[in-house]
């Protein structure tokens, strides 16, 4: 524990706050990879394994969800312009004092909070809804001071992934075609039929 | 006419319901009056929830079931596992398949698996 300890360069206290709290036996530790993943489909597939409700044995007032560990943080994706136009906002008490960041600030702030958000607001706003924070353990890189337990990945289950819509294809190509240009060293920055001169000449 | 005191009849009728409420908390179990009041509403609630718990028991074994399903990978559901069932006529209902699933998950595993199965010409066992 101490050797994974030192390797970890991140808040060990925060890492481990509050495990004594939880009744550990029998939970297992699954571990969600959030790289390329789609932010609210990875949180609804993580508060349904804390509440505990892939488990035969599921009781709505007990509180037997695993304990997930969710790695790169940072690399969850989103679609669409949410990265600049989705709002965290919060009121602060005061008149007047609605403040509001975007997912871009938060994610240059701290990415864990993200992903936290994202579950905590999917799980049902009961009493039980702190102990399972407390089981969410959520780190930013793909360090994490747990190596000594017994730790499941999770699979996610298949994704029908929508094709590109034709702008954004187009886009991806033009990008994709000015990335092999400048690979092969030539820019050919002139339009039209002095473009074909110049590549006439080279190739003679 | 003649003064009639009310001695203690209403104080028997009042030790039967202060027995009813002896478990209850604090001045729900001590003051006369809010005892009456709590034995009323202990009463309703008990009465409202013999209805909701047949509906409360239900809602868990279908939540334990599809848990138990979701299990068998691709994408399986308690939504179609009930159609198989209804499908191939088979009678089991929710509290059982729950008992299944907690007990001994690979044999509802091994039901779904059967039930899954296309039955290419069914002999025609329906209701007529």
């Amino acid at each position: 524990m101490s050797a994974a300890a030192q390797t970890f360069n991140g808040n060990l206290k925060k890492a481990l706050a509050g495990i004594r709290r939880i009744n550990l036996d029998g939970l297992r530790w699954r571990v969600f990879d959030a790289k390329g993943q789609v932010l609210g489909r990875l949180a609804s597939q993580i508060s349904t394994v804390v509440q505990g409700k892939d488990k035969p044995t599921y009781t709505p007032y007990k509180e037997e969800g695993d304990m997930c560990i969710i790695i790169n943080a940072k690399d969850v994706c989103v679609t669409g312009r949410k990265m600049t136009d989705k709002f965290y906002r919060w009121h602060t008490g005061y008149i007047g004092h609605l403040k509001e960041r975007s997912l871009k600030d938060q994610m240059a702030k701290d990415p864990t909070e993200v992903i936290r958000k994202a579950v905590l607001r999917m799980l049902p706003r009961n009493k039980l809804r702190d102990d399972r924070d407390r089981k969410l353990r959520i780190f930013a890189d793909s360090e994490h001071p747990f190596g000594d337990k017994a730790l499941e990945p999770y699979v996610m289950p298949e994704r029908q992934v929508r094709e590109m819509r034709p702008r954004a294809r187009r886009a991806m190509l033009r990008a994709q075609k000015k990335a092999e240009q400048q690979e092969l060293g030539t820019t050919n920055t002139r339009k039209g039929k002095k473009r074909d001169e110049v590549e006439a000449e080279i190739t003679a | 006419m003649t003064r009639i005191k009310r001695g203690y009849i209403a104080r028997r009728r009042r030790t039967k319901i202060r027995l009813f409420a002896s478990s209850f908390r604090g001045a729900h179990s001590r003051l006369t009056r809010t005892i009456t009041q709590q034995k009323i509403r202990a009463l309703v609630s008990a009465h409202r929830d013999r209805d909701k718990q047949k509906r409360n028991f239900r809602r868990l074994w279908i939540t334990r079931i599809n848990a138990v399903i979701r299990e068998t990978g691709v994408s399986y559901s308690y939504s179609k596992l009930i159609h198989d069932l209804y499908k191939r006529e088979l009678l089991l209902n929710r509290k059982i398949l729950a008992q299944i699933a907690i007990s001994n998950k690979n044999c509802l595993y091994m039901i779904s698996n059967e039930i899954r199965k296309k039955v290419d010409s069914k002999e025609y066992t329906g209701i007529i």
